[in-house]
C-alpha cells in the first residue's frame, strides 16, 4: 500500500544522498513524483550555490596575505599555553617567580655562619629525634609471701541403701528410717579417719528388699 | 613533491608557521564555502573562517592524529559557527544583493565568480545565488548548519548530531525542515520565485 508521508521522506534521503527514485514507486504517485523533481531542482540549486559563491582566483592570494599577518602576530602555541597557565594561576604565579628569581647580595662571611648555624640546628635536630624519648624507670614488682590458710573441709556423702521391712515394721514404718547412724555404722563402712558431717544423704528405694543385688 | 599533510601538521606542531600557512592554502577553500554559506556574507565568511584557523593554529600542537586533519579542522570549524550563533556576530543584511546586483562590474576583492561580467548566464547566476542565500538566509542558524553538514559535507545524522550536541533526532529533524522550507522558497510552484530562475535550474 502506498503511502505518501513515508515515501516523501525516504525521497528526501534519497536526493541528499545523490540516489535516484525507485521508478515504479514514483509511477503509482504523481503527488510523490512531483515531490521528487521538487526536492532535486532544490538541492541542484543549492548545489550551484558552490559554485557561484565561490570567490575569484584573485581573492585567494590576499586571503592568505591576511591570515599570515593574523598567524604571525597570533601568539604560538607553547606561548599561548604558558599565557593561558599563568593567567590561571594569577598572582600566585607572580609572587612565586618573584621568590624564586629575587637576587640578595650577603657578605660571605655571614653567608658562611648562617650556613654553619643551619647544619649544626639541622644536626641536633637529627641527634635529638633520634634520641628515644626519657620515660620513668619501671618499678619491679614486689612480691610479699603471705602464708594463706585455706580450711579444707573434709566431706564424703555416704549414700546407704535403707530398706524398709514392711513384715517388721509396719506398726512404725519410719523407725528404720530415722534410725541414726552409730560408731560401728561407720566402722562397718570401712570410715574410719573422716569425721562425718552433720548432713547425712539417705537413698530411700521403694519397693526393694533387703537381699536384692 | 608536496609534503604530506602528516609531515606539514609536525611541522606546524613545531611552530612551523609557514608549513601551518601551507595546511591553511589546502583547506581554506572548504572551509571559506561552509563559512560563505553560514553566514551569507562575503566580510562575515572571512573573518569567521580566519577564525576557525586562528582557533586551529593555537590548537594544533592538542592534534593526535586520531583522524584526518580535516575533521579535525571541521570540528573547530562548527565549534567556532555554534559560537557565533550564540553570539551577535553576523551582520545580517537583507538588501545586499541588490547592492551586488549593481556592482556586477567592479573589482572588488571579495567579488563572487557570478558577478564578473553582465552576460545573461552571470545575471541568472546572481539571481540563482540570490535567491538561494535568501533561501539559507530563512533558516534558523541551526537547521542552516545541520542542512550545510549534511548536504555539502556529507555527513551522518549521527556525526552532525554530535558535532552539534544534539540527539540523532534532532538533527535529522532540522535537516528535513530546513530542506522543506528551502524546497517551499526554490520550487516552481512558488508564486514569488522569477521565472528565470527556475529555467535556470531546469539546465542543471
Amino acid at each position: 500500500m502506498h503511502n505518501c508521508t513515508e515515501t516523501k521522506e525516504r525521497l528526501m534521503e534519497l536526493v541528499l544522498d545523490g540516489r535516484s527514485a525507485q521508478a515504479s514507486e514514483l509511477n503509482t504517485c504523481a503527488e510523490c513524483r512531483a515531490e521528487f523533481e521538487a526536492l532535486n531542482m532544490t538541492l541542484r540549486l543549492t548545489s550551484r550555490l558552490s559554485e557561484t559563491a565561490a570567490p575569484a582566483e584573485s581573492y585567494w592570494s590576499g586571503y592568505h596575505a591576511r591570515l599570515r599577518q593574523k598567524l604571525a602576530t597570533t601568539p604560538n602555541p607553547s606561548h599561548a599555553e604558558t599565557q593561558r597557565r599563568k593567567e590561571k594561576l594569577g598572582p600566585l604565579f607572580e609572587t612565586m617567580r618573584l621568590c624564586v628569581r629575587t637576587q640578595v647580595r650577603v657578605p660571605l662571611p655571614l653567608a658562611l655562619a648562617v650556613i654553619v648555624t643551619c647544619l649544626a640546628l639541622g644536626v641536633f635536630a637529627i641527634r635529638r629525634a633520634e634520641t628515644p624519648p626519657t620515660q620513668p624507670a619501671a618499678q619491679p614488682p614486689l612480691l610479699v609471701r603471705v602464708p594463706v590458710e585455706v580450711p579444707v573441709v573434709q566431706e564424703k556423702v555416704v549414700t546407704r541403701v535403707v530398706y524398709r521391712d514392711l513384715r517388721s515394721s509396719s506398726k512404725n514404718p519410719r523407725r528404720a528410717i530415722n534410725d541414726a547412724p552409730t560408731e560401728s555404722t561407720f566402722a562397718k563402712s570401712g570410715l574410719n579417719g573422716f569425721k562425718p558431717t552433720d548432713e547425712i544423704k539417705l537413698t530411700v528405694i521403694k519397693g526393694g528388699t533387703p537381699y536384692e543385688k | 613533491m608536496a609534503d604530506s599533510d602528516t609531515e606539514l601538521i609536525k611541522r606546524a606542531q613545531a611552530q612551523d608557521l609557514d608549513a601551518f600557512c601551507l595546511l591553511a592554502e589546502r583547506y581554506a577553500r572548504r572551509i571559506h564555502l561552509l563559512a560563505s554559506h553560514y553566514c551569507q556574507n562575503t566580510q562575515d565568511a572571512e573573518d569567521l573562517s580566519q577564525e576557525v584557523w586562528l582557533k586551529a593554529y593555537q590548537a594544533v600542537q592538542t592534534f593526535r592524529f586520531d583522524s584526518s586533519f580535516y575533521t579535525w579542522l571541521r570540528r573547530i570549524t562548527i565549534n567556532t559557527f555554534l559560537n557565533h550563533r550564540r553570539s551577535n556576530f553576523f551582520r545580517w543584511r537583507g538588501n545586499t544583493t541588490v547592492v551586488q546586483l549593481l556592482q556586477i562590474d567592479s573589482d572588488d576583492s571579495g567579488e563572487l565568480v557570478g558577478s564578473r561580467s553582465a552576460s545573461p548566464e552571470n545575471i541568472y547566476n546572481k539571481l540563482l545565488f540570490e535567491n538561494v542565500v535568501n533561501a539559507l538566509a530563512e533558516l534558523t542558524p541551526s537547521q542552516r548548519l545541520a542542512f550545510l553538514l549534511r548536504h555539502y559535507e556529507g555527513m551522518s545524522y549521527d556525526e552532525i548530531a554530535n558535532a552539534m550536541n544534539c540527539s540523532t533526532g534532532t538533527a535529522k529533524k532540522g535537516v528535513w525542515r530546513a530542506i522543506a522550507k528551502l524546497r517551499a522558497r526554490l520550487s516552481p510552484d512558488s508564486h514569488d520565485e522569477p521565472e528565470p530562475l527556475i529555467d535556470l535550474a531546469s539546465e542543471y
